[in-house]
């Protein structure tokens, strides 16, 4: 409130007396009035909790009658079960020892069966020799507040039960995250190799660059015996990207191996590879295929020599780093993308590694590799021919380490998923010791 | 990114679908729908104008590829016209040079 000049203070004696009188007369009007009505629960009771004396408040909250109440009951007679217990146990015990007690919560039982959850205070009255007289208390009816603290419980617990949910479904989600890539991990492994079998007579490097670590990749390499002292390697990539890029790569894996078993002809390898493909996915207006270049090589011929024969289908060219510092594609021009017409027609090459010369397989991560801002800035076919002559000659592994270093220096550039393969004979000739075989470069980036 | 866009006209000889902007990863899916829903009869030659085609990666080669199973599928042929050279350089790389029937521009066709 605000007073302003505008209402005058009361002022003078005669003013004064008059609203003192006043209020005397109504309050000793309602002094009774104010017991019996007062918006809290009054009772006295004797020092047993029998009681003496209650107000019309509180037999109004009960519902129950005075005449049935008055010396006949005590105050905890009054309580629930829960309530007497703790009226027994604390609330009385306390009582005697301090006098006086506040704001206990309590809950009376009302006639009608119903709770009713109260703030109780009291207060022992002694009389002038310092004994216990009686006991006076006050209830409050605190349905109110308890429903206030309910609603608090209530919402704790829903904010509690809802972050235990949210916690619950991001462990789940981690879970399955965990249980996918260990999936996915072990399907990788089953399209592409970890480590390469050691060859006599060889060194081989291998590198294999994931555009996306949760995604399978498209490209494929492999290197394994075959009949005699010949090995056959392959390496290649297939449309598209996923799960369906997964089992089109899965399938041609294995069907060159079958292949290359049987007819050890890079050529008819492929030949079957294609007539598998596209007699699997012609039709259904969803075109699957392949890129490969599938290989075999012979080694320890004269002079650690050894024979290289290739047939692509619709690959990038092959590149060899001669001893003697050279570099060259080794073209093989005419093949086709593997599995999209019937007789898909294959390019073959063929050549000999001499000691120090190496032989890469590349997928078109590595050419189409994106070096300028436009989408047709390309590193490109020739850039890679420059690349192999600064390096040449070098080592299988020496090139994979360089090759490996120009495609982290690519960047975003290289949004695609890269295979690399090479193979060569070493530039010092020795003799084939299958004691101490040359052990593998491999190495797994993402 | 270019947008794809594709309008298609008919000619007495079969339709001509002309491809303009980006054939992505994500884009190609708009031709392969576009071809799904395209009639083609036995005896007729579905042509695509690749005019300007602006980017064409192995999606959009995937894409050229669905069109020839579904030209073939209906006994007609498909045949390219106007092939960007670096789209030229790419089928020539994978062979589908002699797969796909080249022709320098759409006009033959109209």
């Amino acid at each position: 409130m605000c007073r302003t000049g505008g209402v005058p203070e009361p002022t003078g004696t005669g003013d004064e007396a008059h609203t003192t009188a006043a209020f005397t007369a109504l309050l000793e009007d309602s002094v009774e009035d104010l017991y019996e009505s007062a918006p809290c629960g009054y009772l006295s009771t004797m020092m047993d909790g029998t009681i003496a004396k209650i107000n019309a408040t509180l037999l109004d909250w009960l519902g129950l009658d005075r005449e049935a109440v008055v010396g006949r009951k005590r105050f905890a007679d009054l309580l629930t079960i829960g309530g007497k217990l703790y009226h027994e146990t604390h609330f009385a015990p306390l009582l005697r020892m301090q006098g006086e007690l506040r704001g206990i919560a309590l809950e009376m039982r009302r006639q009608d069966g119903g709770r009713l959850p109260v703030l109780v205070s009291a207060v022992v009255k002694h009389g002038t020799e310092g004994e216990p007289l009686l006991i006076r208390i006050t209830v409050f009816d605190a349905s109110d507040r308890r429903a206030y603290e309910q609603e608090l419980l209530r919402r704790r617990e829903d904010a509690e039960r809802a972050r235990a949910e949210a916690d619950e479904a991001r462990r789940q989600a981690e879970a399955d995250r965990a249980r996918l890539a260990d999936a996915l991990a072990v399907l990788q492994r089953s399209l592409v190799p970890d480590s390469l079998p050691d060859v006599p007579g060889l060194e081989t490097a291998v590198h294999y660059h994931t555009a996306s670590p949760d995604q399978l990749g498209g490209d494929f390499y492999d290197l394994f015996p075959v009949a005699g002292d010949r090995w056959a390697f392959f390496l290649g990539d297939v449309c598209g990207k996923g799960p369906e890029a997964a089992s089109l790569t899965s399938l041609t894996r294995y069907t060159l191996r079958a292949a290359a078993h049987h007819d050890p002809d890079p050529a008819s390898a492929l030949s079957t590879l294609n007539a598998v493909l596209h007699e699997r996915y012609t039709g259904g207006g969803n075109p699957r295929y392949c890129t490969c270049i599938f290989g075999i090589v012979e080694p320890g011929g004269a002079q650690g020599r050894a024979v290289v024969r290739l047939a692509s289908g619709g690959h990038p060219p092959a590149l060899v780093l001669r001893a003697d510092g050279r570099a060259e594609f080794l073209p093989t021009p005419g093949g086709l993308l593997i599995g999209v017409v019937p007789g898909a027609p294959i390019g073959t090459a063929e050549t000999v590694l001499a000691p120090g010369d190496t032989v890469v397989l590349y997928t078109d991560g590595l050419t189409e590799a994106r070096i300028g801002p436009g989408r047709d800035d390309l590193f490109g076919e020739d850039a890679l021919h420059a690349f192999a002559t600064d390096h040449a000659p070098a080592s299988p592994r020496g090139v994979i380490t360089a090759l490996t270093e120009l495609l982290e220096g690519f960047g975003d550039g290289l949004d695609d998923d890269t295979a690399l393969l090479a193979l060569g004979v070493p530039a010092t000739p020795s003799t084939p010791d299958p004691a101490s075989p040359t052990v593998p470069a491999t190495s797994h980036t993402s | 990114m270019n947008p794809l866009t594709i309008s298609r006209r008919d000619t007495a000889t079969g339709p001509v679908l002309h491809v303009t902007g980006d054939l992505d990863y994500d884009q190609a899916p708009v031709l392969r729908d576009r071809l799904d829903q395209l009639p083609v009869s036995a005896g007729q030659c579905l042509v695509l104008d690749l005019s300007g085609l602006a980017f064409c990666d192995s999606s959009g080669i995937t894409a050229l590829l669905a069109a020839r199973q579904h030209a073939l599928a209906a006994d007609a042929d498909i045949v390219l016209t106007a092939v960007p050279a670096n789209l030229m350089r790419v089928l020539t790389l994978v062979g589908l040079d002699q797969v796909f029937t080249l022709r320098p521009d759409s006009s033959a066709a109209s």
